[in-house]
């Protein structure tokens, strides 16, 4: 199979940590969580920690230009702010946008808006403009009118691996002819919907969140956005535009178990981290680090550990979860991850997995202290509902 | 590159017609009411009772139609497997699973933040269908699942064109679901979303087969995706260089089209606007339909689609499919092109051929 590496030409972020790329990078070497008491959605769960991007709606609207009256979701505004930094870093003009594609993963999408107004959405009196926006390819419409014509827009909706399959169909399109440049990457702010639902199926943890630790007892929720501008070779150097990284293979595969638990030998988990380092032509040992996606709570820790021992065997790559930094992002964690990994590579470290004391029962234990390290390929993992599970693959450019 | 020819094998519905066979063909239902919901099947073939009661209608009619699609695919089944396999399972739904999303949020927003179901909130995310499919026939391949708006289904179909081509997967079940509920339905006609004008509102379920190249069985062709674009911006200059890139790539002219099948669906301002796109890629052509049996829905083009495949397949058109019934083709159909504009956001062009 022909797996030349597609280019990764600029990226943009947004999350509890941090506004841009530099923020992030900042706080990822201090170790400083953006995990604190709920501050802007309006909920009575103030018991749960949540990692929200410190910005009021009204704030980012500003910040964009938009004006108070427009139309938007706070998922679209987060998804605006991390699409320009993406835009402007691989210097994508507007007028190349009639040329590229947008692909952006969203699973609450407009439910923000939908849960303040569904009352009078039923009585048809008020309000009624937001349902125009309910839906999640409305919030990706969104996000890209703000930027002007794209060739193409669509939307992911895979829960939690939502941005990082995003990435997987943008890779596709470039390597089948089909697009020379892609924007992927997902959006999602946290909803009283989603945290009422992780609350009901009692995944939700009072206390900080602590991937892999033998006391983790769930997750914190996060919000955030990402994209990655995603390129072939020829079309970037083309036009003059270097390669941050390399996305050199990605997998996706179904763990088939259950429809919110991973199972318990990670069985999707292995198969997408194995189909990654199948398309990339690497070994498990060429791998420097492994973003987990370790979400904290007992089930996917300890079915992601097995997945993990299952690939490397007893010689574990570095590992962490950043989720103890920006809470658990869900749609949009793939692709904020992958910025993460991306830093990680450029700047040569190996962020933290915060709150991490006592191994548990598989054994594997994180990198629990922020260090240096050069790292040439690493493995980022991404997991949702249904057993859907996805793995990416980046690569430090030749010669960089 | 692209030499991998992508045929259907197999393609099966659920919607306001008689579930799970092409009865509609001979003999159609019309709706006489602005929103009409699916009829459906007897599901206990499909799924046992007890787990059945539990589920949303879009989870069983889309278990149902798969199962049915890959049954009738002609592809082998394991010794392991009630059902043949695919490598692929890749779902679009507009709305996703809006019964259950409705169940969970009905009650937070009329009660508050405490007693909610965990089984409304676990149904109601949109991959929910694709992840059921994939536990019930034991699939471990590629899983994924695409909102957006009137091209969900076809987001679909081209992530598994692409992959096809690229050959990372040899076969694909494909789908198109949405349903809807009276109360969703009553906000999204005030909202001016759906049901304007004679526009009638249905639900749509549609399992679609496709295999690339040799390996596939020629007796089971039932036709051959040539080709498929989606855009987001479709002026006239980028239709026709669109369906000019389509119609090489695919080896054919304008004057292969037999007919085009369009989303034409009672709400007048789109109606009109189908009309004159087409007429202006494509020139006189005849033109037809099936949103006025099969309703509107943001997955109503996987519908269509079927339509379309089943008329290649049998090699005719039914007189109602025509909008213009005095320009109907003389012969078979052996070129179909497919357009969807959806609401204005986005649109599609596939071209399929006998």
């Amino acid at each position: 199979m022909d797996a030349a590496p597609v280019w990764i030409t600029g990226s943009g972020v947004v999350s509890a940590i941090g506004l841009n790329k530099r923020e992030c990078l900042a706080a990822l070497l201090a170790e400083r969580s953006g995990v604190e008491e709920v501050q802007y959605l309006q909920t009575s769960h103030h018991e749960f920690p949540v990692g929200e991007v410190k910005l009021s709606n009204e704030q980012m609207r500003k910040r964009l230009g938009i004006a108070p009256d427009a139309l938007t979701t706070r998922t679209a505004l987060m998804g605006m702010l991390a699409l320009q930094e993406a835009l402007q870093e691989a210097e994508v003009s507007a007028g190349m946008l009639p040329e590229t594609a947008f692909i952006s993963g969203t699973t609450v999408g407009g439910m923000d808006k939908s849960e303040q107004y569904y009352l009078d959405f039923l009585s048809g009196e008020s309000h009624m403009e937001y349902i125009a926006l309910h839906d999640c390819g409305s919030c990706s419409e969104v996000v890209a009118q703000h930027f002007g014509k794209w060739a193409m827009v669509t939307t992911p909706s895979t829960a939690c691996s939502s941005a990082a399959n995003a990435i997987i169909l943008g890779a596709n399109m470039i390597r089948c002819g089909e697009a020379e440049i892609v924007v992927a990457g997902g959006s999602e702010c946290i909803t009283k919907f989603h945290l009422n639902g992780f609350h009901s199926l009692m995944i939700l943890d009072e206390r900080p969140c602590r991937p892999f630790d033998a006391t983790r007892n769930g997750l914190n929720l996060g919000e955030g956005a990402a994209y990655l501008v995603l390129e072939s070779a020829e079309h970037a150097q083309r036009r003059g535009v270097q390669a941050q990284a390399l996305l050199s293979g990605y997998g996706n595969a179904c763990d088939a178990f259950h429809q919110t638990a991973s199972s318990p030998d990670g069985e999707g988990a292995f198969l997408a981290m194995k189909e990654a380092l199948e398309m990339a032509g690497l070994s498990p040992q060429s791998i420097g680090y492994v973003n987990a996606h370790g979400t904290g709570t007992p089930n996917n820790d300890l079915s992601e550990s097995h997945a993990l021992r299952r690939i490397f065997g007893s010689q574990l790559p570095p590992f962490s979860s950043t989720k103890p930094f920006t809470g658990h992002t869900t749609s949009a964690s793939g692709s904020i991850e992958a910025v993460f990994c991306l830093l990680a590579m450029r700047n040569g470290f190996i962020p933290s997995n915060l709150n991490w004391s006592q191994p548990l029962e598989e054994g594997v234990v994180p990198v629990t202290v922020t260090r240096k390290a050069g790292l040439e390929h690493v493995l980022c993992n991404a997991f949702g509902f249904g057993g859907n599970d996805s793995s990416l693959l980046f690569s430090k450019p030749v010669g960089r | 590159m692209n030499k991998e020819e992508i045929y259907i094998l197999s393609a099966k519905q659920i919607s306001m017609q008689q579930p799970l066979d092409e009865e509609w063909m001979e003999h159609p239902l019309y709706p006489s009411e602005p929103f009409v919901r699916a009829l459906n099947p007897d599901f206990k073939p499909y799924i046992p009772p007890m787990e059945a009661r539990r589920m949303g209608s879009i989870l069983k009619r889309a278990i149902a139609v798969s199962v049915e699609a890959l049954r009738n695919s002609g592809l082998v089944v394991s010794t392991d497997n009630a059902v043949p396999s695919v490598d692929a399972v890749i779902t679009g739904t507009g709305y996703g699973c809006i019964e259950n999303t409705e169940l969970f949020l009905d009650p937070l927003c009329r009660e508050g933040e405490n007693l909610l179901k965990p089984t409304c909130f676990m149904q109601s995310t949109h991959n929910t269908i694709g992840a059921q499919i994939a536990i019930r026939t034991g699939n471990h391949g590629y899983n994924m699942t695409y909102a957006h708006k009137h091209i969900s289904f076809e987001s679909a179909l081209y992530d598994a064109w692409l992959q096809l081509r690229l050959k990372k997967i040899g076969t694909a079940l494909v789908g198109g679901h949405d349903e809807m509920t009276p109360v969703f339905f009553e906000i999204l006609r005030k909202g001016g979303i759906f049901g304007q004008g004679a526009e009638v509102c249905g639900e749509a379920a549609t399992a679609v087969v496709l295999g690339g190249g040799k390996a596939v069985d020629s007796k089971q062709r039932l036709c051959r995706l040539a080709g498929m674009r989606i855009l987001s911006h479709f002026d006239t200059e980028t239709l026709n260089v669109a369906l000019q890139g389509l119609l090489v790539g695919a080896g054919h002219t304008v004057d292969d089209i037999d007919a085009v099948l369009c989303g034409v669906s009672g709400n007048p301002s789109s109606d009109t606007l189908y009309r004159s796109e087409i007429s202006r890629m494509v020139g006189e052509k005849p033109l037809l339909r099936y949103k006025h049996i099969f309703g509107q829905s943001f997955t109503a083009s996987g519908l269509g689609f079927y339509v379309a495949v089943q008329c290649l397949k049998r090699g005719f058109i039914p007189d109602f499919l025509y909008v213009n019934e005095k320009m109907q083709l003389s012969g078979a159909p052996k070129c179909l092109l497919l357009y969807n504009r959806g609401d204005g956001h986005s649109c599609s062009l596939i071209l399929l051929e006998a």
